[in-house]
């Protein structure tokens, strides 16, 4: 895949977004990787979790929007209670899932679910899909 | 002693053995939870995006009416609700624009409900005054653990038992502020008073896989094998949690995960509060034993506690 640099891009509007969205400062990352050391989900994923901060300090809003990462997220704050800096990497993916599900359509939805799955999860995993996987 | 009891939406229905038994374990230790009136759902998640303040409005505005109602305390179960409702008083606390923004739309809902007729808020702002508590702390510093071992009648004697804590009792720490997040010690400590030996298991404080149970299958299976099989490893006859949606993912997938692990051995899963109840004196048919995919009874009945 060719990613492409620029400064346009570091400067652009996406960033700030993400920030605004988050509550988190990007920049505070160092890219020490511990976040994805600790992430229980990063096998599945595409880009690792300290992957995703660089590349939204690196303003690649269409590779984010397009990776698997952001919508694996347990939202399990293990990355939060390790990262050296304060990071909440829950919050950012929570920023990247509400900006691609503006563009998009919702990414899981009762829909999506099989009935069996339907009749036995509990209450509180349906609201869950709703809220983190749906607009 | 009485205290306000807001149960969520879960453990009406799916997880009812959980509500029961934590009801039925409560009496004996002489509390009585009292349901507060007009509760709804949390919301389930935290809403952690600064955009999503209006998700904030259904567990304050649950918070509230407790603070209204007289109370300053009010005990949950739910591990989700818990999370919920302790981190949405602790943002009314500490961020004075949210605090500012939900009174002033619970103050158009007190304003409605007086119109209907119906009287239910004072009118008065919020400000975070309502401790939320996890029946676990109720046990631990309200009831006192060392009280709930005096009224053990059949000690968990040689039960060994894995202690899960899962997510969102103990994460984000700052907000939960409710153990030490990479080594808690009170599911521990309350196995210890009933009786029962606590297995150290290094997957204690991973994710079960949460949401993904539903969105992502195949990942959670994966993250729940790996929790069940430290615990069995680690030579635990059970696994005791808290929460609905790791017993979700824990207890009821275990014959999916039968089928993609081989070699996984499937080993019982019970709410610490069952295991409190049946502690406390309560008939294995009080427990809600027949909402498991795997049968808890034959352990017990090993060790003569049934």
């Amino acid at each position: 895949m060719r990613t492409e640099l620029s400064t346009r891009k570091v400067r652009g509007d996406f960033l700030a977004r993400v920030e605004e969205l988050s509550g988190q400062s990007i920049w505070a990352c160092y890219q020490c990787g511990g976040c994805s050391a600790g992430c229980p989900v990063a096998e599945e994923m595409d880009l690792l979790p300290n992957t995703v901060i660089r590349y939204v300090q690196l303003g690649l809003e269409e590779e984010l929007m397009k990776a698997k990462t952001i919508w694996l997220c347990a939202s399990c704050f293990q990355c939060h209670s390790r990262c050296p800096r304060g990071i909440d990497i829950s919050k950012i993916m929570d920023a990247l899932r509400q900006m691609a599900l503006g563009s998009g359509p919702d990414r899981c939805g009762p829909d999506e679910i099989p009935a069996s799955e339907l009749a036995g999860a509990p209450q509180q995993a349906l609201v869950t899909v709703v809220r983190k996987l749906g607009n | 002693m009485k205290l306000p009891y807001y149960p969520g939406c879960t453990l009406k229905d799916r997880t009812s053995q959980l509500e029961s038994t934590a009801l039925a374990a409560a009496e004996k230790l002489g509390v009585e939870l009292r349901e507060i009136p007009n509760w709804t759902c949390c919301g389930a998640v935290y809403p952690v995006s600064e955009t999503r303040i209006m998700n904030l409005v259904a567990p304050i505005r649950i918070l509230k009416e407790v603070g209204e109602g007289g109370d300053d305390r009010v005990v949950t179960i739910c591990d989700f609700c818990y999370n919920v409702l302790k981190r949405a008083n602790r943002a009314i606390v500490d961020d004075d624009v949210k605090r500012t923004r939900m009174n002033l739309f619970l103050s158009d809902d007190d304003r409605r409900w007086a119109a209907s007729g119906r009287q239910v808020g004072d009118g008065e702002a919020y400000d975070g005054g309502v401790k939320v508590l996890h029946y676990l702390e109720m046990l631990r510093d309200e009831v006192g653990f060392e009280k709930m071992a005096a009224a053990v009648e059949r000690p968990l004697k040689d039960l060994r038992l894995a202690p899960y804590y899962g997510c969102n009792l103990l994460r984000p720490a700052q907000e939960m502020d409710f153990d030490d997040p990479e080594d808690p010690r009170i599911m521990e400590d309350f196995i210890g008073h009933l009786g029962g030996t606590a297995v150290a298991f290094p997957y204690r404080t991973e994710c079960c896989g949460s949401f993904l149970g539903l969105s992502s299958p195949p990942a959670a299976r994966r993250l729940s094998h790996t929790i069940l099989a430290s615990a069995r490893k680690n030579k635990a006859e059970a696994v005791v949690l808290s929460c609905p949606m790791c017993f979700y993912n824990l207890e009821t997938k275990q014959k999916e995960l039968a089928g993609e692990y081989p070699g996984f051995q499937p080993i019982p899963v019970f709410f610490f509060t069952q295991l409190l109840a049946l502690a406390l004196g309560r008939s294995a048919e009080e427990l809600g034993f027949e909402e498991h995919a795997i049968d808890p009874l034959p352990l017990l009945q090993e060790r003569n506690l049934v």
